[in-house]
């Protein structure tokens, strides 16, 4: 995994100094909040309903141990014992105390962790394919890009003050573990016929208020050129996006009141004034940053471990752990392991102190120190022996870690919505927890098969809900929680919007209409079809007749 | 009916301002019935930056039992998050956490609308 240089860490230490000199004049009534506050937010920390908010970039959502027992230990030291890993891949606090605050980054710089850029109209913290360096399917390892931006980006004078935030995803798979296409720039990596390395360039993507999926604007961008071609990207976004509105500021507007097809003659119109020799990055720092992402030590192993099946064989538990949760690798005798923090009727996203300390044991032992976060709000171990898979089932059992339902109906994404964010409308967590309750039942989840929920709190869609098979927004009616329903969403690479099924609902008709969306498509469904196979094939009629009917 | 709440600047913790200083139980924050009176209170509360942050007042009504604040947003605030009963001023306790537990009523919070206004 790459590790910071002596610049990383120097840059950090200065942050962190910097930050506790302005919370010092802060504390001292030397800053009012108006002049505070934008301080703060460019190191994470936000002030949320009940405390300070602590957001902790996780660049492309790689952990180490260390890292993560770090993560533990600030949790437990200076929060309440627990973090909340967030749809960005980030970690998110949520009882930080603002004179902790300079303390707890200098404790994550310890271990080249950091809140830079985790808010602000910058370029944020990047994602990338959890299963990056483990997958069969890639053509190169994402990561290498990510921290490559990650490098330029951070700190990056001219794009510091965008119109408003910015995002990027890296994936090199056809298989979109990224959901690249609701980003502001989505890069796919991919060989052409020569075998050459390229970056499909997907920009204007977005959810919040006026969701968009990214069109391509560059099937064939070389490798060599990305830096210069973000360069290109954010001047012509700089230059035009709108700064009068907020609701109008991102740069998925600009990109659909210009067409992506003069978007994109804008941008190369940019890109050929650049001088590109200046800004791309020489390939001896490409090298060095591909040596820290270079694989190590894996064994050459058979593709099957008599060990591990005749476990599975023996423990009906850990065969349907194997089945959802534990993923091939590219590598024989060795597989992916996810963990969901999705236990039934808990917080999803939300991982205690000792839970996360276990993970980073596992990564330390069984997964050549490595952790992930993926933007489904759970982790995986991406290297794990097949050999070892018992083993690191039985420590997630002891851990209240190994619930079996990757991908399922009770693996829900939900943001903290109005139990703790200062912007919700309406609570997402006890919704998500009545739905996975009603579906607690393993064989049952099982039966329904692939079905992704997806909760926001507000319209700014933090818990991606326009992109959920079944999609879920909490609106303020009068000042009262409702939830409206939206259908067939997603966000991998059959990308696509939900369609809003009928009038919102109140919070206790919410799990009953989940219910009732089951029943219509268990009904309906044909051989092999999932939830959103069939909504596709059905439409929306059935789903909303089945939903409404009883309300008259 | 309205109280003044804000945000302690050292912790974030949300407080009520009492008629004299900042107390975090929305049981003792002074209650203003006059709206001049209270909007006095708000901006004596601005000028305490040193002490908390984004100080506004909040509609509040009878309830069986005593007074809660009307917006569902302000008396999660009061209590602490609904998914954890063991964080946040509910960990506590008391009479008073009660009476906001059983209070019901809707309206939307002040503290919300600005907020989106200053983004």
């Amino acid at each position: 995994m790459y590790r910071y240089d002596d610049i990383d860490r120097e840059m950090l230490a200065d942050r962190v100094a910097e930050f506790r000199d302005q919370c010092g004049r802060r504390l001292a009534g030397e800053m009012t909040e108006d002049q505070f506050k934008p301080l703060r937010l460019m190191n994470g920390l936000y002030l949320q309903l009940h405390a300070y908010m602590l957001r902790i970039a996780i660049p492309y959502g790689s952990l180490n141990a260390a890292q993560l027992r770090k993560l533990a230990q600030v949790s437990r030291t200076y929060d309440r014992g627990y973090g909340h890993f967030t749809t960005r891949t980030n970690l998110q606090l949520h009882w930080i105390k603002l004179k902790d605050a300079p303390d707890i980054l200098d404790e994550l710089a310890g271990v080249g962790l950091h809140a830079i850029q985790t808010s602000g109209n910058c370029i944020r913290n990047l994602t990338a394919d959890p299963h990056a360096g483990a997958t069969a399917d890639e053509v190169d390892d994402p990561r290498i890009w990510a921290e490559a931006i990650r490098q330029w980006s951070t700190f990056h004078p001219e794009f510091s003050f965008l119109p408003r935030k910015f995002k990027i995803a890296v994936t090199a798979s056809p298989k979109d573990r990224g959901a690249i296409r609701v980003y502001d720039i989505g890069l796919r990596l991919h060989r052409d016929d020569e075998g050459a390395l390229n970056f499909e360039v997907l920009v204007g993507g977005g959810l919040g208020r006026l969701p968009h999926l990214g069109p391509v604007i560059r099937e064939r961008l070389p490798v060599r050129h990305l830096l210069s071609y973000l360069q290109a990207i954010l001047r012509v976004y700089n230059r035009h996006g709108r700064r009068d509105n907020i609701h109008k500021a991102r740069i998925k507007i600009l990109v659909a009141s210009l067409g992506a097809t003069e978007f994109a003659r804008q941008v190369e119109e940019e890109w050929s004034l650049t001088d590109k020799e200046a800004v791309d990055l020489p390939a001896t720092e490409l090298a060095r940053i591909r040596a820290g992402f270079a694989p190590a030590g894996f064994e050459t192993l058979p593709p099957l471990s008599a060990t591990f099946e005749s476990a599975r064989a023996a423990d009906p538990a850990l065969a349907r752990f194997a089945r959802r949760n534990v993923l091939p690798h590219k590598h024989p005798g060795y597989a992916l392991v996810n963990i969901s923090l999705k236990s039934i009727g808990e917080t999803p996203g939300d991982c205690s102190a000792e839970q996360m300390d276990v993970v980073a044991d596992l990564a330390e032992r069984y997964s050549m120190n490595e952790a992930r976060v993926t933007y489904e709000q759970n982790l995986l171990l991406p290297h794990v022996k097949l050999d070892d898979v018992p083993a690191v089932h039985a420590a997630l059992v002891d851990a209240g870690l190994a619930t079996a339902n990757i991908a399922l109906i009770s693996d829900i994404i939900a943001c903290p919505g109005l139990d703790y964010c200062a912007l919700a409308n309406a609570r997402a967590i006890p919704i998500a927890q009545d739905i996975a309750r009603r579906f607690a039942d393993p064989a049952l989840a099982e039966t329904v098969g692939e079905l992704k929920i997806k909760i926001s709190g507000c319209i700014n869609a933090c818990g991606h809900h326009h992109v959920g098979h079944i999609g879920i927004l909490g609106v303020d009616k009068k000042g009262e929680e409702f939830y409206q329903l939206s259908l067939g969403g997603s966000a991998e690479d059959d990308a696509a919007l939900g369609q809003v099924l009928g009038p919102a609902l109140s919070a206790d008709r919410v799990a009953p209409a989940i219910d009732q969306l089951v029943e219509v498509y268990l009904r309906e469904r044909r051989e092999g079809e999932r939830f959103i196979d069939t909504f596709r094939r059905a439409g929306l009629a059935p789903f909303k007749e089945a939903v409404y009917a009883q309300a008259h | 009916m309205k109280a003044l709440t804000a945000n302690r600047l050292t912790d974030g913790e949300v407080v009520f301002w009492t008629g004299a200083d900042w107390s975090e139980r929305f049981i003792q924050a002074a209650v203003f019935e006059e709206s001049d009176v209270a909007e006095g209170a708000e901006a004596h509360a601005k000028s305490q930056f040193t002490l908390v942050v984004d100080p506004y007042l909040i509609e509040v009504a009878p309830v069986g039992g005593g007074l809660a604040p009307v917006s569902y947003r302000e008396r999660v605030r009061a209590m602490g998050p609904t998914n954890k009963p063991d964080h946040g001023k509910q960990a506590v306790g008391g009479d008073d956490i009660a009476v906001l537990a059983g209070a019901h009523g809707a309206a939307r919070s002040k503290g919300r609308v600005d907020l989106i206004r200053r983004k």
